[in-house]
């Protein structure tokens, strides 16, 4: 039996509003959203209002508040994040590295492992905050 | 005179996978993004000179330094006085007017946390101090 093919429709005009309307929101999204690895764990950064803004690119040390850490969204103990630093600044001397530790963190896990970065040789060590109230 | 109207062109291309794409990429970008608005103050800064002017400014102005501690409570305290985010801000500013150059060390308790760290470095910003040096005790428990 031979079946009858339907007759091809074209799109309706409405359909392009909506290609409009996801084209904006596409925009929108990839303008004010970041594309960072995120950390595996609860991490709230501390608050401060002179923070100034966040350079791209480099690599993130993630702290939580009970003193886990992960490098660039992978879990890893301090031995093994220094020794990826390390391996980091070997290849890009310049790399960037982000301590995003959480507002409640100890300075006992926080402060041992970013002199433990800068004496590898890292030029640009950054804390981060949020000006953000809650 | 009338004039013929033009047969408009149906679309050749099916706009179908085009929505499709971008809908993918829409809901890509919807969930990988992160929209917590984060600054930074730097640890560690790109600049060679600076520890070798930190030195000859600490060798030629020795009262230009000030030593201020951070307790496990994260109280600042400033020559044994333990002081306020506004108190403290309110006496660096006092001592930047006398001394611009002044240069401040913070050394916090391992126990204070980090928003108690970041809270004093905010005060002391705002209260103008550029040189501010963080120092820990490397033997401590």
């Amino acid at each position: 039996m031979k079946l009858k093919r339907p007759p091809r429709r074209s799109a309706p005009e409405t359909i392009v509003a909506l290609i409009d309307v996801v084209f904006f929101l596409l925009v929108f999204f990839m303008l004010i959203g970041r594309l960072d690895a995120t950390s595996p764990f609860e991490l709230r950064p501390a608050r401060a209002v002179t923070g100034t803004d966040m350079p791209a690119g480099g690599v993130t040390l993630a702290i939580a508040a009970d003193g886990a850490l992960a490098l660039d969204g992978a879990e890893a103990d301090a031995a093994a994040v220094l020794d990826r630093i390390a391996a980091r600044l070997e290849s890009a001397p310049d790399t960037l590295v982000r301590v995003n530790a959480d507002r409640a963190a100890h300075l006992s896990e926080v402060l041992p492992l970013v002199a433990g970065i800068e004496a590898l040789g890292a030029r640009d060590v950054m804390l981060v905050v949020t000006p953000e109230r809650e | 005179m009338k004039l013929a109207r033009y047969h408009s062109d149906k679309a050749l291309i099916s706009l179908v996978p085009l929505i499709d794409v971008m809908l993918i990429l829409l809901v890509f970008f919807m969930v990988t993004s992160t929209y917590l608005n984060l600054d930074m103050i730097p640890f560690v800064e790109r600049s060679e000179e600076a520890p070798a002017d930190a030195g000859a400014g600490a060798a030629s102005e020795p009262a230009g330094t000030l030593l201020l501690r951070i307790s496990a409570d994260g109280q600042a305290i400033l020559a044994g006085q333990p002081l306020t985010d506004e108190a403290l801000g309110a006496e660096i500013a006092a001592r930047i007017a006398d001394n611009p150059l002044l240069s401040v060390v913070v050394l916090p308790s391992t126990r204070a946390t980090t928003q108690d760290l970041v809270s004093v470095l905010d005060a002391l910003t705002l209260a103008g101090a550029t040189r501010i040096r963080l120092m820990q005790l490397a033997a401590q428990p």
